[in-house]
């Protein structure tokens, strides 16, 4: 190559890479990309929590499915198996049809004690399924469907099907048919509700146990109740333990009998309607509440409850619902839940009692005169008068949610009055799940309250020394150190709360109320004192270096007020003790006493304490940085006019920065509601609806780490769990915008000045 | 230089509100102390129990007689009985649980008649039990004679017996744990593939030989049991009933009393490392808590990583690539905001869309013949996953900030080079922001690494023997459950059957954890100064 000829300009010299241009292409698309799905990612955790709460308010979803043919004439009782696959018919004859609903094949099993007898009342009991008749000669009697699922070598499952009869009792008591009759199944104590045409009796039925197996049931008594009742009789129901019955009068008055030794005895007498009374009264499943229905088709819950200061249970309105429909109404219960199928003329209505709600409503093709649902709840089927049946699919999986239930008063079984209560689980299968959101609310706002109420002003008061004495070189130093104690883990200061602060202050408040009240005077006497020396003294000092001499005061005066607690608690908080007249001082005794409320050991104080600890570098950080961006060219102009060295941050620093003060507030108390471990860990964790600073409380995170991992997934429970993730979630959220909001308005007002 | 705030800060002549200032002076001075009486409580109960005290001898009346009780003093206190009356008791540890079934006892200040030191006691650690605190007696051999205290080899004899326990145990736990782990797993597998492709010679085989090899595996184990077993160390307790204690079951003996300065120092340390080395024993509360440092230190590492390079990559997105305008200003308080929405929210999610839904799928996908959920439970991967999540807005903010940090000239000159955009981000942008980015990983780990609320959601236990990376195939086990050091100490603190026994080592856990979370922390807060000053003379 020769180096004379200078080479030709080749303009691909400046033509850029293929390569670089591909690489650049890539990332760009990758970076996107990525930088997308991120994005994306992180909003989509707001998106999935909704999708598992949305099933918590969706309605009950119905099916409509076959219809069978069952010619013969209306039924009055309508029942089903388990499975909801082979109903059977009673219409009062000496004949039960099964039909097998997938093949509309029909079996008719004969009840041959019924053979030429008039069967002129019937009553069904869904849950041992008993049909009980009474005849037109006065004696009474019933038989059990019992359905036997058995399971082949394949594990195909079959049914079979029997009927168990029972013997004919007379009833001695009044005259007539029998118009109308219920019987309650305890096992061995029965009770049997009859209301002849003149005359209601109750009679105790007693299976006595042999060891050659079931004995014989034999009549125990029968007690004339007819003058309880007084008038002709509209319906009766007896409870499934057989123990209860309520009868209802013409008069529109429902009578509540229980045996009691023995004895039946009249507990309490009770109006559900005006005038007009239920023709139906249905226990629910648990039998704590009954569901009355009249011929105008209202229909109100009547459960049972220990009135304040009663011993004795007695039965109170604790539900309305709306107007079932037009006609006879007709009514079954769930044997999973406390939901209930009901309806009346072509309307049909699938409720539920806890919420109130009505989860389901529709219209039968024809007018059902009788209606029942499967041991699972996943069918329900409905008796025409014709004598078809048909069977719906039900699908509720969350029956007891909505809005009411979270949000609002409920009144539960066996409760006094309407509360708001949270209580997930219970003991038993027909527990009512208590699934008030509010109380965990409250507990956490409480558990804020407190926090923020200890850490505000420590927290405001160091940033305005801060960002308005403090020397530079120093506020290098301070600063970080208060943020490290932002990192510290909450788990350990939870723990510190518990076990060691808890047991420290439990029986030194007032030392703690003490200490209070005299470090901010000493602080204020202080200040007046040194402001009072002459200047040639104050001059000798620079400002800035006050927080130094707070130190050893605030230690000093802090040591003095703890010591000096218990002689103040030996002047205001003596307890008297009532039974033996002696006085101890000692707050803990005190405040019950005097405000009747409890004290806990692991209480909103020590949460308040130790929740402050977390909350005050989040505020003094955003405070210090909010004060201390205030343009100096308005600090400087005050100073210039005159102003003191408060009068500056008063009237310029503290009104500029307000909004950054404000979101300081905010991005705290977000920081204080969602704290769960503190919580969980200083507290007792009992869910109450109150805001005594010396009990304990339930926090909405507190409650999602204490219950979460024991919910079953996609069951009700799990999903209000992730309902109240998704309320500390929005709270959080939005109150962490609107600071970050107003702070940047903040800091864009600061930069035009 | 004039400092940007002192030209307030002077005291002038006027005294208006000069109390006022006073008081926000006092709340700086509580702020701070609270600050430091908070890390000075932890450093300070937590090393207290490292720090090997003396054993006391104290005389006590009880009734008529004086009972001689041995052990340390854990506090002095005033127990206010209801009547408001108090009473000055002091708690006394004195381990020998078989003896007296509560480890500790209060006994009333009154009663104490004296207080002594005896340098003969000696403080015994071992394997289940408790500590054992007493004076030795003898040495016990199945093939010798035995060894009183007096013989002049008798701390030799001591030392040594201790030695060759441990050597049998650590043979010991190499045969169960790992040969005979080894054997049974092959086993199972070899199980499986008979029921799946029926009784095959080569299958049975296999089986007879596995069997064979764990007789011989047994037997040896049998025979090292048997070992650790014939030596006996015989106690006398302060009121004299003696105290056996086999051979292999003897960790660790030690004299305080007799002890000087620098011994009780070393003993500190040794008991520091055994802390962070060993395995918890008796329910937690003694022993060590190395599974669960290593529980923690695996899942902020895992977590970093996925972290990391989402985190930078969504901050490079929204600040160099996205369009700026309302709708990425929007997004990017969102994503600011997501830092202050509460941990147990991202466990929640965690749970439900990590553990149910995706390990639901992997599952199905993967281990459809298991029987037990594998990645269906709460799991190492998933809890690290989790708390990417939950600290992916911190990297974004930080990484974001340090982006806008670097001067705009610095790009530009970049650009007129010739760069491409991707290299001027790659050669200049990044590596300039990169102790921003460093300040921010750093910080999400100290984040994550003391986060329990979400942890406890998904898959932090209290017990996990199996740590999630180990010498058996596949070396790491993403679905094992693990310790935590905060968990540890929320189920000690609160979950422990013997709270008050626990309390040590709640707080030298506490120690440790604070220490981790602070040095990272502090770490992050320098880089971060540094970054401030790198930049503060250029033009922004």
């Amino acid at each position: 190559m020769s180096s004379s000829t200078p080479p030709n300009p080749d303009p691909k010299r400046f033509e850029v890479s293929k390569g670089t241009l591909l690489l650049d292409r890539v990332m760009t698309q990758l970076i996107r990309i990525g930088g997308l799905a991120v994005i994306l990612a992180v909003f989509g955790i707001f998106f999935f929590i909704v999708k598992e709460i949305i099933p918590l308010f969706a309605g009950a979803h119905v099916a409509e499915e076959m219809v069978v043919e069952t010619p013969g004439g209306k039924a009055l009782v309508l029942g089903v198996d388990e499975w909801g696959e082979r109903p059977f018919l009673y219409r009062g004859g000496d004949e039960v049809v099964f039909v097998d609903v997938e093949s509309g094949k029909r079996e008719v099993l004969p009840v041959p004690s019924v053979e030429g007898q008039e069967v002129t009342a019937v009553g069904y009991d869904p849950v041992h399924r008993r049909v009980a008749l009474g005849l037109a000669d006065g004696r009474v009697g019933s038989f059990l469907v019992i359905y036997e699922t058995q399971f082949d070598a394949n594990g195909e499952r079959s049914i079979l099907q029997r009927l168990e009869i029972e013997p004919w009792f007379d009833v001695e008591i009044g005259e007539g048919p029998v118009r109308a009759i219920s019987y309650g199944d305890g096992g061995d104590k029965r009770l049997m509700i009859v209301s002849r045409e003149s005359g209601v009796a109750a009679l105790q039925l007693a299976q006595k146990r042999s060891l050659i197996g079931k004995s014989k049931l034999t009549l125990k008594s029968s007690t004339d109740i007819t003058t309880n009742v007084g008038g002709d009789v509209s319906s009766v129901v007896a409870s499934q333990n057989g123990e209860a019955a309520l009868v209802a009068g013409m008069d529109g008055k429902v009578r509540y009998f229980q045996v009691d030794g023995g004895e039946v005895l009249l507990k309490q007498t009770f109006a559900p309607f005006q005038g007009t009374p239920p023709v139906r009264m249905d226990y629910l499943f648990g039998g704590v509440s009954v569901a009355m229905t009249d011929a105008l088709g209202d229909q109100k819950i009547y459960s049972l409850f220990r009135p304040e200061g009663s011993t004795v249970r007695v039965f109170g309105e604790t539900k309305e619902f709306e107007k079932v429909g037009e006609g006879a109404p007709f009514f079954a219960p769930s044997l999973r839940n406390k939901s209930f199928l009901t309806g009346a003329g072509k309307s049909i209505s699938v409720r539920h009692l806890t919420s109130g709600a009505t989860r389901w409503e529709g219209e039968a093709d024809f007018e059902p005169v009788a209606g029942t649902i499967d041991g699972k709840t996943e069918h329900f089927f409905l008796a025409g008068k014709e004598g078809q049946i048909q069977r719906f699919e039900l699908e509720d999986p969350h029956p007891e949610a909505g809005w009411r239930a979270f949000f609002g008063k409920v009144w539960y079984e066996g409760g006094s009055e309407p509360v708001y209560q949270w209580q997930s689980t219970g003991g038993s299968d027909d527990f009512e799940p208590k699934l008030s959101l509010v109380p965990l609310i409250v507990g956490s706002l409480k558990g804020t309250f407190y926090a923020l109420l200890f850490s505000l002003p420590i927290a405001l008061l160091a940033a305005v020394f801060s960002a308005a004495f403090l020397p530079h070189d120093m506020k290098r130093v301070v600063k970080p150190a208060m943020e490290i104690m932002a990192s510290l883990p909450s788990v350990v200061l939870g723990f510190l709360a518990g076990i060691w602060l808890a047991p420290i202050i439990e029986d030194k408040v007032p030392s703690i109320l003490l200490v209070c009240l005299s470090l901010p005077l000493s602080a204020l006497i202080l200040g007046f004192l040194w402001s009072r020396q002459p200047m040639k003294i104050r001059g000798r000092f620079e400002g800035g270096r006050e927080w130094m001499v707070m130190v050893p005061v605030v230690v000093i005066v802090s040591i003095a007020a703890w010591s000096m607690g218990p002689v103040i608690e030996k002047w205001f908080f003596v307890f008297k003790d009532q039974a033996t007249g002696r006085e101890i001082a000692d707050f803990r005794l005190w405040w019950p006493q005097a405000t009747g409320l409890s004290f806990d050991q692991r209480n909103s104080l020590v949460v308040g304490f130790m929740m402050g600890f977390a909350v005050i570098p989040v505020i003094f950080t955003i405070a210090e940085d909010a004060l201390s961006n205030v343009p100096k060219t308005l600090t400087a102009a005050a100073a210039a006019l005159g102003a003191s060295r408060w009068q500056v941050v008063r009237s310029i620093i503290i009104p500029v920065a307000s909004p950054g003060i404000f979101s300081a507030l905010m991005i705290g108390f977000g920081r204080a509601v969602g704290e769960t471990m503190i919580v969980v860990m200083a507290t007792g964790n009992t869910p109450v609806t109150e805001w005594n600073i010396f009990s304990g409380m339930r926090t909405l995170s507190a409650n999602i780490a204490v219950e979460l991992p024991e919910a079953a997934p996609g069951s009700t429970h799990y999903r209000t769990l992730f309902l109240g993730a998704l309320v500390l979630f929005m709270l959080t959220f939005l109150l962490n915008s609107v600071a970050e909001v107003m702070r940047q308005r903040l800091r864009e007002k600061n930069k035009l000045v | 230089m004039p400092s940007a705030s002192s030209s307030f800060a002077t005291t002038g002549r006027s005294r208006k509100g000069e109390p006022l200032v006073w008081l926000t002076a006092a709340g700086l001075a509580i702020g701070v102390l609270l600050t430091f009486s908070l890390l000075g409580l932890v450093v300070v109960k937590g090393l207290e129990t490292f720090w090997p005290a003396r054993i006391s001898l104290w005389e006590v009346e009880k009734g008529d007689s004086i009972e001689q009780m041995a052990g340390f003093e854990v506090q002095k206190q005033n127990r206010r009985e209801l009547d408001g009356t108090a009473h000055a008791e002091v708690q006394i540890f004195r381990g020998n649980r078989e003896l007296y079934g509560e480890k500790f006892v209060f006994v009333d200040d009154d009663d104490i008649r004296s207080r002594s030191q005896p340098e003969d006691f000696m403080l015994i650690e071992r394997l289940e039990g408790g500590f054992v605190i007493g004076r030795a007696k003898e040495l016990q051999f199945a093939d010798q004679a035995n060894l009183p205290v007096s013989d002049p080899s008798f701390a030799d004899r001591l030392a040594e017996i201790i030695d060759i326990s441990e050597e049998r145990r650590e043979t010991l736990e190499d045969i169960e744990k790992g040969q005979i782990g080894r054997n049974a797993k092959r086993v199972k597998e070899v199980a499986l593939q008979m029921k799946l492709q029926g009784e095959q010679p080569h299958f049975l085989n296999e089986m007879a030989s596995l069997q064979s090899e764990f007789d011989e595996l047994d037997k040896e184990r049998r025979e090292l049991r048997r070992e650790l077993e014939e030596d006996q160390f015989i106690i006398e307790s302060a009121e004299g009933r003696e105290i056996t204690i086999a051979a292999g079951e003897l960790l660790h003996v030690f004299r305080p009393n007799q002890a000087g300065f620098f011994g009780r120092v070393g003993e500190m340390f040794r008991r520091i490392g055994s802390f962070l080395s060993s395995d918890p024993r008796e329910a937690n509360t003694e022993g060590g808590v190395f599974p669960a440092i290593f529980g923690t230190v695996v899942m902020t590492l895992v977590m970093s990583i996925f972290v990391t390079p989402f985190g930078v990559i969504a901050a490079i997105y929204l600040r160099e690539y996205a369009r700026q305008g309302p709708l990425v200003r929007a997004v990017r308080i969102s994503v600011n905001n997501l830092a202050g929405v509460p941990s147990i929210v991202f466990g929640v999610f965690g749970l439900a869309f990590f553990i149910y839904f995706v390990g639901g799928v992997v599952d199905d996908w993967f281990y459809p013949n298991s029987e037990e959920p594998v990645y269906k439970s709460g799991g190492i991967l998933w809890a690290s996953l989790t708390l990417a999540l939950l600290t992916v807005p911190v990297v974004i903010v930080a990484t974001e900030e340090a982006l806008a940090a670097v001067p705009r000239g610095v790009r530009e000159a970049a650009l007129a080079c010739g760069a491409s955009k991707w290299q001027a981000i790659q050669r200049v942008v990044l590596p300039a922001s990169l102790p921003g980015i460093l300040t921010g990983v750093i910080l999400a780990m100290a984040r994550g690494a003391g986060e329990v609320a979400p942890l406890m959601l998904v898959g932090v236990v209290k017990s996990a023997p199996d740590l999630p990376i180990d010498t058996t195939a596949p070396f790491v086990h993403a679905e094992r459950q693990f310790m935590h050091l905060g968990f540890h100490i929320y189920d000690l603190g609160f979950q422990s059957p013997d709270s008050e026994a626990a309390k040590p080592m709640v707080f030298a856990t506490t120690l440790l954890l604070i220490s981790i979370v602070v040095v990272m922390n502090l770490a992050a807060i320098i880089i971060r100064n540094r970054l401030r000053k790198k930049y503060a003379t250029s033009s922004f």
